[in-house]
């Protein structure tokens, strides 16, 4: 054995030692989200009686299912590297237009409008981002706040008074399932099975990992995208509709503001980075989960909103930081 | 200064690129330095210029030493290094660019810019260039752009400068110029000059010492006046290939025809591609290789003419429907445009055909058994799918991007190559050579190819057509040799030489 050959043996070895390294690192990173939920629901489970009960896990699946219908579409898209800052608006829009229709046609024509309202403003937001490669951000953010206008202009009041099959829908349940949380469940389901089975899954992060090397590689790229903004869409409209539905009214000021920043901070804590190419929808849904169980468990605690908000800011930039010491040792 | 080098290693991965590399550069001396594409030439350089961290091994100049370099603390030990690629913007001056980053500021902290003109002016014509130093750099010539990015470089002399093939984009002219610009900063202000080339003739011209390298190691360190033409030969193509006789091969009918077809630059191209044949396209930077490509690939748009698939006419608008017709293009830039990084060897190969393999729901088994196939069709090492694609070194991740279009789920009969081994080590280059001669075995398919590597294109071609500008200038047997491709590479151009004052 020549002394070169002596020199490389022992190099493979620290590259071994390294790559341990990496897998520690990268289980710590991965273990992290699911840690959190897991300790955030012990605490909450020793400090409240009432927060294990299975109506109280419920409600907290009931009152975030618009977040996590929208959230594990948005999370989707960023797996491409494309982002949509128009979903609260576009639920506004969606929410309101809906309860005109339900107050004047009734429950059918209402969802049709809401989610018509969602294919509209997907094709928008597509056509521009996807099809003519517009800035994603600009794009979106003033679909943003035209959206948010045109919500007030179209119901300058809070709009109520609902069909029965609305209220129903809002607040019934089936097999002792909301039908909000059946909603959210089917949603995931389809998204999941998406990025996981389907052909198009595979070509959606290829995207994101790297778009010059999907289109070389005949990719339809421009269709995709629109797709993608098609889909928040109509996730957007649809979460409209189930939320003026749970509310039972439409307040077209205060209905889906600052949702943009909710949904994306849930999608960032599942761990997929704001340049795509990577990610799970099942850790998004841990996500929202993880901030649905910390807004109730403050209310059952009698703490205001304003501590899970702080809480939830920690966290997500404490995701951040292992992110940052990922690449760090990746790159070393 | 002299600058030497013990003992310096660095790997990747689990590919060593340098593999303990000792070697002294001289004050005073023109050093150059040859090796095949993937030597670690370009690694070398990069831990000389700070671009790149070694994992071992030391730097020393003059009486410091350094176990690595950042850009910054290399340009305070007094090392420069000029890139293949100029490091400068064509939207500025020339007296801007010769400043870039430290430009001369007054009090006030604002530029002053008549100054930095006068010192530009004359650093740019001591160097024998006389421009206004107001012009916009976009305005000049590869050579007068070389010759800006050298007085950016002395601007603050260096004891050490790096030149990276500097003549790859120059013509005959100025390529002569540059030597003798170079040989003159060597002689009188005593600098040490590594420079890369793998022009032999270059070499043999301006080097006083001449080192080659190959697969992470130094061969031989020698000096030039010891040295014949065919010694250097023999250096850096140390694996002249086994090639049977090029007129005894079989060729098949005309697969691809292009006619009168107009890439995005000047000129338009006739040629035609036999089945069975390994057809290459040489030129230097800028002759519109890869635009050509591209256009037949449809990356972009034809300008004029029209194309031939089998005697079909066919118009690519984009690489999915040049795929459908049965052409694919292997970009060059593998990690930026052919591979993604991030997800697994399985994916990176079946990419393009998951929906073809599986229309709707997808089929592990039958991804594994297509993946299995291409492994072992391009030797993949390891033949692992789970691998993600950066992992792999960089003759395995080309055999990745060829082997997309390998899978026998489509119908791919004319595959382009941009710079096929562009960083690939000798051992891969082989397999890869093996691989695409296989390919076109059969007489039903062919390759078409553009390479920047003479010593590539004698390899690999049957025949080679050379491009100036976006036209075929000839279209030759490889056998003419390298300094023939060269030479019908290089158009001087006239109307440039005239700024240039006449060197003696």
């Amino acid at each position: 054995m020549t002394i070169s050959d002596a020199h490389d043996s022992s190099q493979f070895g620290s590259a071994q030692r390294t790559q341990i390294r990496m897998r520690l690192s990268a289980a710590a990173i991965n273990g992290f989200l699911p840690a959190a939920v897991i300790v955030l629901m012990g605490y909450f489970t020793l400090a409240s009686p009432v927060f294990l009960s299975s109506e109280n896990l419920m409600a907290i699946v009931t009152q975030n299912a618009p977040t996590f219908i929208v959230a594990g579409a948005l999370g989707v898209m960023l797996m491409a590297g494309y982002v949509d800052l128009s979903i609260g608006s576009v639920l506004a829009v969606s929410g309101v237009a809906a309860g005109l229709a339900f107050t004047s046609w009734g429950a059918v024509p209402g969802i049709g409008v809401g989610i018509g309202i969602g294919i509209v403003a997907g094709c928008i937001n597509g056509s521009l981002v996807g099809l003519l490669d517009w800035s994603p951000i600009v794009v979106t953010l003033g679909m943003l706040a035209f959206g948010r206008g045109l919500a007030q202009y179209l119901a300058p009041n809070s709009v109520f008074g609902f069909p029965d099959t609305i209220v129903e829908l809002g607040s019934g349940s089936w097999l002792g399932v909301s039908y909000l949380a059946w909603g959210a469940a089917i949603v995931s389901a389809c998204l999941i099975v998406m990025m996981a089975r389907l052909p198009v899954g595979r070509h959606i992060t290829a995207i994101g990992v790297n778009t010059r090397a999907a289109f070389l590689a005949g990719i339809r790229v421009k269709p995709i995208v629109f797709g993608l903004y098609l889909m928040v869409g109509v996730a957007a409209g649809l979460a409209g509709i189930l939320q003026v539905a749970r509310l039972d009214s439409a307040p077209s000021g205060t209905l889906g503001l600052g949702f943009e920043i909710t949904v994306l901070t849930a999608v960032l804590l599942g761990g997929i980075p704001f340049t795509g190419g990577r990610g799970f929808v099942w850790r998004v849904l841990l996500g929202v989960w993880l901030m649905g169980v910390l807004r109730n468990g403050i209310i059952l605690l009698n703490m205001g909103p304003e501590v899970a908000s702080m809480i939830t800011g920690g966290v997500l930039v404490l995701a951040a930081g292992l992110e940052a010491s990922r690449r760090f040792l990746r790159s070393r | 200064m002299d600058l030497t080098v013990s003992a310096l290693r660095k790997r990747y991965g689990s590919n060593a690129v340098l593999k303990g590399i000792d070697v002294t550069f001289r004050a005073g001396e023109v050093h150059a330095l040859l090796g095949p594409n993937g030597a670690g030439k370009s690694t070398l350089l990069g831990c000389l210029s700070g671009a790149v961290t070694p994992d071992s091994g030391t730097m020393r100049i003059g009486d410091d030493e350094f176990p690595s370099f950042t850009p910054s603390s290399a340009f305070a030990a007094g090392t420069a290094i000029i890139y293949q690629h100029l490091q400068l913007v064509c939207d500025l001056s020339v007296a801007d660019n010769v400043f870039l980053g430290q430009e001369l500021t007054g009090r006030t902290r604002s530029i002053r810019s008549r100054s930095q003109k006068a010192i530009a002016r004359k650093i740019v014509r001591d160097l024998g260039l006389h421009v206004d130093p107001s012009t916009l750099l976009g305005d000049l010539s590869m050579g007068e752009q070389q010759v800006v990015a050298i007085a950016r470089a002395l601007r603050h002399e260096p004891s050490i400068l790096i030149l990276d093939e500097p003549t790859a984009a120059l013509s005959t002219d100025e390529t002569q110029r540059l030597l003798v610009l170079i040989r003159k900063l060597a002689v009188e202000k005593r600098m040490t000059i590594i420079y890369v080339t793998h022009l032999l003739r270059e070499v043999l011209e301006v080097a006083d010492v001449a080192t080659v390298m190959r697969d992470g190691q130094i061969l031989w360190s020698r000096r030039v006046a010891d040295l014949q033409f065919e010694d250097l030969v023999e250096g850096i193509a140390p694996l002249a290939l086994v090639k049977d006789s090029i007129a005894a091969r079989a060729r098949g009918s005309v697969l691809l025809g292009l006619e009168e077809f107009g890439s995005s630059r000047a000129g338009s191209v006739t040629l035609e591609l036999h089945g069975g044949e390994i057809f290459g396209l040489f030129g230097l930077l800028g002759s519109g290789r890869t635009d050509l490509l591209e256009c037949i690939a449809g990356v972009r748009r034809s300008r004029a003419g029209s194309m031939c698939l089998a005697g079909e006419p066919v118009s690519a608008g984009s690489p999915r429907s040049a795929q459908n017709a049965g052409i694919a293009l292997v970009p060059s830039d593998r990690q930026i445009q052919a591979l993604f990084g991030d997800m697994r060897a399985d994916e990176n190969v079946l990419m393009p055909n998951y929906g073809s393999l599986s229309p709707l729901w997808r089929r592990r088994r039958s991804e594994r058994v297509v993946f299995d196939r291409v492994a072992s069709r391009v030797g993949l090492a390891p033949p692992r799918p789970d691998l993600l694609a950066s992992e792999f070194s960089g003759g395995n991740g080309q055999k990745i991007a060829v082997g997309r279009w390998l899978t026998g789920l489509d119908d791919i009969s004319v595959l382009l190559l941009d710079e096929p081994t562009q960083g690939v080590d000798v051992g891969a280059r082989q397999d890869l050579y093996g691989l695409f001669r296989n390919y076109v075995a059969g007489l039903s398919r062919s390759i078409l190819f553009a390479s920047s590597d003479p010593e590539e294109v004698v390899a690999l071609a049957d025949r080679v057509a050379v491009l100036v500008d976006g036209r075929v200038v000839a279209i030759v047997s490889p056998e003419v040799g390298e300094t023939e491709l060269v030479a019908l590479a290089h158009g001087g151009s006239a109307d440039a030489a005239k700024r240039w004052e006449t060197l003696p």
